[in-house]
């Protein structure tokens, strides 16, 4: 309950911040703010070009939103086991590219499911074991295998498997990808993401997983007290490979989700920010599965909705992550509000 | 006559729930070396803390040469010549012994006037000096991790000299020295005395005190019982004071009725982090129906002895049987199903997971048995029921019940749902390492209650203590621990508090 | 071809050396700073700006936008840097946290700023600055030189800035008094207290400077890159600076030559396929180098590279 006062006030603070910049932009800061609403289709919009209304503006927020919860509950789950995933990002990246390779030998969205997942798990295993066979503090190694991985990616990307219209990736052939995308429904044209229920499942299934299974009941005393945990007699050892390996799989599910979903191909060069993102998020959270799918449907209303904020008010679209930024900012302070208040 | 140097007049202090101070009253003469001996609780540290500035006291004056000072922080027992050596030492690991010894007090000196620069040659000079004068032999040059405690002690005495200290303040300074270290720091501390210092040592070692101090006072539960001219006082008359004999209550109890042998402890070895053994071929029974009290001065082998035995740290020689089953270097979690209950002595950091609820604090050690999960899905409604059962039994009290977060409750009740929670799994074998550290007198009353009434259940109990009044309160059986090894078993009632104490001390042994 | 490896190999080596010795100063003083890559971008941010604000006043031609660029890259940097400070020494923020948030409102305050300024002050609505090509210095007679000679031709003039910085910021870490406190801070923060150090001070400080050199690698990379600054500028070069400093063994000397190292294998590399004929993607390849040495390094010698023993531990003095 403090943690949900605290991630609150730092969503209020990080909101009036700017309202203010907005105002001093000579804009109006409430009607800004429906726009971001409209613009995630939470909102009616005044018009809507053709095929399209609230709902498909809906549907495309929710595809937006899919990858941001299995990121933000890959950090949250492995914070829980007393891990830093710094290196969501990069297993994103590693599943999204062995799914669009897996995608050419096998199209099917199950393949891409399940390869993502296996990927993404041998990511956080590797992490996972370094820590605890070598003692590599799994901060650095993220960082180290973030860097790597991308530039193995992008040199394949860019020799073997490069459109060279749009300079990225090619395409996952539509048949394997995770967002049925244009879907024909009524008139309109929808994206649908197939991986959205099971990215809200995920969640709940966490959420049960940590609080109503052994599992969970040892990756969090592992995570808060090792020494305890030990006493307790369980492996401590075993747990964390355990905690990171599961992190790892769920960035996995990020990473296609992203990848072969959201977006239908990789941009070769660039670490995905969502890795990143996805630590703020989780902490605005509160590291509670529930928590992220909220802290996320936040974060994306503000990124989705900023491409019509920005048309409809004349104001940059940076301002979205300029607030963004100041919720994460307050979020890490937010430990010491809760400190203070003891 | 010298004069008093330092004064203590009417010197009060409390904590929650204790008075650590009671109206103590005692001087230093310059140039002594004075000895502050007691029991571990008994109020010595608190007292000459208050001198370096660590806490004031609530009532009473301490007089610095003859001034009244009020001593608020080390930084102005510093500016008043008094130096400390704590009990943990305060070394930068991966500095010089001359770069730890000038940190804060740097020589300077400018290249061409301008530029300035810590002179390090200046340091090693007048390090490599200052041991020279006081015989403490250091190298300025070395590195703090590559060297021994013995010489880490003798960098945090040159800390002080350095900075002109005259009143020297150690906190326990040979518990962690071994004998032939002890005897090069007795000479030391004479030495110091011979350069015109004033050395205050806080102790509880009597053979140190009888070869090295001029006087000594001895303090039991905060007060002062007397001050002593050491060479004119024995060293059994000391002990005898020290440890009293106002035994403040006392646990009914019936007859103990030995069953079978329970725990089977034969030539036990057990090395430490540092990899030298801390218990040293140690063998001993334990009945069904019977507490086996280990007494001993701290750091003499007894957490090695208590985890060794609960199956938290490896065993490197000789076997542990319980109930005629083998259990040496069996996994925690085979103890525990063996039958091994453990309330350990940290229980912040191993007893409790602290930011748990207390709710889920309780299955800790037994979460994955049928009884709380079933294929992996954990019983909620069970740790519920569970939960308000032992709260119920135990009188363990919280702020929201079941819900409470563990680390918000107090030391006492704390250590009841620890309690509560080992003897619950009615095992043969309880350990209770240090049960009642830091606890009132109500609490501590009601866990040696608890002691009694499991033994006679017919379990067999290890208790290891560094409280006399403890164990004398509680065992049948009383083993003494010094240097690692059982010094003397006897049963309870042919043993003297006296006797126990010499024991202890390593005055005498078996 | 030699001459372009060595010159390509030390335009990128010096920044990256300096924003590692920021990251030292951080966390010798027990900071963990993951913020390198957002201090380096908010720096290289502020010295555009001033510089090409100061076109406007001086004209491209003059010297004077140059370096009073690099000096608005040291302030900016160090401004971003207290932020994290605060969020670590005063509210005791997780460190590693802290840092990733650091990058993020870095990267999202120059991209939005960057467009605001330009539309306010230079009327378009671009969202980089351009700068224009710096000078490069040629000493005459050592340039001569077989070989060697190459590192002193075309020199960027930040190099030479970068080196004289680089050997002070070195005295200051292992001969000063300030140095010396510093690295116990991150050793036993409470004996550095016992000394009658403040330690928080230490610390804020230590955060503020690795901000200023990380500022001034910034802005050398805004002109050896790119010739502009633009959220382009956040390519990782941080990271990589803390793989040096990690490779480095958080001493300056050896991260110097993880630096170097880094930097050579990059021009080498890219000399290699260019000589070979390989498309320049196969550069990737090369740049994963120096990742996949500090992770094997850090595998295989764990042992002997030792972060400072309080990093990321958060210091609280009324604990003990």
């Amino acid at each position: 309950m403090r943690k949900f006062t605290q991630s609150l006030i730092a969503i209020i603070i990080s909101l009036i911040f700017g309202a203010l910049i907005l105002w001093l932009m000579g804009k109006d800061p409430v009607s800004a703010y429906m726009d971001l609403l409209r613009g995630s289709g939470l909102m009616e919009k005044v018009k809507y070009s053709g095929r399209q209304n609230m709902f498909t503006d809906f549907m495309s927020f929710i595809d937006a939103m899919t990858p941001m919860i299995f990121a933000s509950l890959a950090v949250a789950l492995a914070l829980k086991g007393g891990f830093f995933n710094i290196g969501v990002s990069g297993q994103m990246l590693f599943a999204g590219f062995c799914a669009h390779m897996a995608a050419m030998i096998l199209p099917s969205k199950i393949a891409v499911v399940i390869v993502g997942f296996i990927a993404g798990a041998l990511i956080g295993a590797l992490i996972g074991w370094l820590k605890y066979r070598f003692n590599v503090n799994e901060v650095v190694s993220s960082i180290m295998l973030n860097s790597i991985l991308m530039y193995l990616i992008t040199f394949y990307i860019n020799t073997f498997y490069i459109n060279p219209v749009s300079r990225q990736s090619k395409s996952i052939i539509s048949g394997a990808r995770l967002t049925l995308s244009g879907f024909r429904w009524e008139g309109l044209k929808v994206d649908i993401a197939i991986a959205f229920p099971l990215a809200v499942v995920t969640a709940l299934f966490l959420h049960w997983f940590i609080e109503r299974t052994t599992y969970g009941y040892e990756i969090k005393a592992s995570g808060l007290s090792p020494n305890a945990a030990y006493y307790a007699g369980m492996n401590v050892n075993r747990t964390a490979l355990m905690t990171m390996t599961l992190s790892g799989a769920l960035a996995g599910l990020a990473g296609v989700s992203y990848f072969c979903g959201y977006l239908a191909a990789i941009q070769p060069g660039v670490v995905p920010s969502m890795g990143f993102d996805a630590i703020a998020v989780s902490l605005l959270g509160g590291n509670n599965p529930v928590g992220c799918v909220l802290a996320s449907f936040l974060i994306t209303v503000i990124s989705k909705g900023s491409v019509y904020m920005s048309s409809r008010q004349n104001i940059d679209m940076e301002i979205a992550s300029l607030v963004t930024a100041f919720i994460l900012t307050f979020a890490a302070c937010s430990s010491f509000l809760g400190r203070r208040r003891k | 006559m010298a004069d008093n140097i330092v004064e203590f007049r009417h010197i009060t202090k409390r904590f929650p729930g204790i008075v650590a101070n009671d109206d103590v009253s005692l001087s230093v003469k310059e140039g002594e070396i004075f000895a502050v001996l007691g029991e571990n609780g008994a109020g010595k540290s608190t007292l000459v803390s208050m001198l370096f500035g660590m806490y004031e006291p609530d009532e009473g004056e301490i007089y610095v040469r003859g001034k009244l000072e009020r001593i608020n922080s080390p930084r102005y027992a510093g500016s008043l010549g008094i130096g400390m050596v704590h009990q943990h030492f305060r070394l930068v690991s991966n500095y010089t012994v001359a770069e730890n010894i000038v940190l804060g007090l740097e020589p300077v000196r400018k290249i061409f006037g301008v530029i300035p620069f810590v002179d390090m040659k200046k340091a090693n000079h007048d390090i490599a000096e200052l041991s020279e004068r006081y015989g403490l032999k250091v190298n300025p040059t070395d590195v703090i991790e590559n060297l021994n405690v013995a010489t880490r002690q003798r960098v945090e005495i040159l800390k002080m000299l350095y900075r002109e200290a005259d009143i020297l303040i150690f906190d326990e300074p040979t518990a962690v020295l071994t004998p032939q270290e002890i005897a090069s720091f007795i000479d030391i501390v004479r030495g110091l005395r011979e350069q015109g210092k004033t050395i205050i040592l806080i102790t509880h070692k009597l053979n140190e005190i009888k070869s090295v101090a001029d006087r000594c006072a001895i303090m039991n539960r905060g007060k002062l019982v007397d001050v002593l001219d050491v060479k004119t006082s024995s060293t059994d008359d000391m002990a005898r004071m020290m440890v009293g004999h106002d035994i403040s209550f006392t646990t009914e109890r019936k007859p103990a009725r030995f069953g079978d042998v329970v725990l089977d402890v034969k030539n036990l070895t057990v090395k430490n982090a540092a990899g030298l053994d801390a218990v040293k071929n140690v063998s001993f029974k334990i009945h069904a129906g019977e507490v086996f009290a280990v007494a001993g001065v701290s750091g003499n082998g007894q957490n090695e002895l208590a985890d060794s035995i609960a199956g938290l740290v490896k065993v490197s020689g000789g076997t542990v049987t319980l109930s005629g089953h083998d259990i040496t270097n069996a996994t925690v979690r085979e103890h525990i199903t063996e039958g091994v209950a453990y309330i350990p002595e940290d229980r912040h950091n191993v007893g409790l997971v602290l930011d748990f609820t207390l709710r889920d604090n309780f299955p800790l050690r037994q979460y994955y048995t049928p009884k709380f999960s079933h294929k992996g899905v954990i019983s909620e409604s069970e740790f519920e029921t569970y939960g308000e059962k032992l709260e119920e039994a135990y009188d363990i009290r919280s702020g929201q019940g079941g819900a409470t977060i563990t680390r918000e409750m107090s030391g006492g009740n704390q250590q009841k749902a620890i309690i509560a929670r080992e003897l619950d799994m009615k095992t043969p074998l309880i350990i209770f390492m240090q049960p009642t550290r830091g606890l009132d007198a109500g609490a501590v009353m009601n866990i040696h209650r608890h002691i009694v009434d499991e033994r006679d259940r017919g379990a067999a109990v290890l208790l290891i203590s560094l409280d006399l009044d403890e164990i004398l309160d509680c065992a049948d059986t009383i083993g003494v621990i010094y240097g690692g090894s059982l010094n003397k078993i006897s049963p309870a009632s042919e043993i003297t508090t006296d006797e126990i104490g010499l024991y202890m001390m390593g005055v005498k042994t078996a | 071809m030699l001459e372009m490896i060595i010159i390509d190999g030390l335009s990128f080596s010096l920044p990256l050396f300096i924003m590692a010795i920021g990251g030292i100063y951080s966390e010798k003083s027990g900071i963990t700073n993951l913020a390198l890559e957002g201090f380096q971008g908010f720096g290289a941010f502020t010295g555009a700006f001033a510089t090409v604000y100061l076109y406007g006043i001086f004209g491209a031609e003059s010297q004077v936008p140059y370096y009073a660029g690099f000096v608005c890259a040291v302030i900016g940097g160090g401004i971003f840097a207290l932020l994290h400070a605060l969020l670590c020494v005063k509210f005791k923020a997780d460190q590693v946290i802290s840092g990733v948030v650091m990058n993020i409102l870095a990267m999202a305050l120059t991209s939005f700023l960057t467009k605001r300024i330009n539309e306010s002050f230079f009327g378009n609505n671009a969202n980089k600055f351009m700068l224009s090509a710096s000078a490069r210095i040629t000493v005459p007679g050592l340039c001569d030189i077989p070989i060697i000679g190459a590192a002193f031709r075309d020199i960027y003039p930040f190099e030479i800035m970068i080196l004289v910085v680089a050997i002070v910021m070195w005295y200051v870490m292992y001969r000063t008094v300030y140095g010396m406190r510093l690295r116990a801070c991150g050793d036993n923060p409470h004996s550095a207290d016992a000394a009658g150090i403040n330690v928080y001070a230490v610390r804020t400080v230590a955060v503020l400077v690795s901000g200023c050199l990380s500022g001034i690698a910034g802005m050398s990379f805004a002109y050896s890159v790119s010739a502009n600054f633009s959220p382009d500028i956040y390519l990782g070069y941080g990271y990589l600076s803390i793989a040096a400093l990690i490779f480095g063994n958080w001493s300056i000397l050896p991260a110097l030559f993880a630096c170097l190292m880094f930097g050579f294998a990059r021009s080498m590399g890219a000399a290699a396929i260019h000589q070979l004929g390989l498309p320049s993607s196969y550069n990737d390849l090369v740049r994963t180098l120096p990742y996949v040495l500090t992770l094997l390094l850090l595998v295989f010698f764990g042992r002997s590279n030792r972060s400072p023993r309080a990093l990321g531990q958060i210091y609280d003095k009324g604990q003990r």
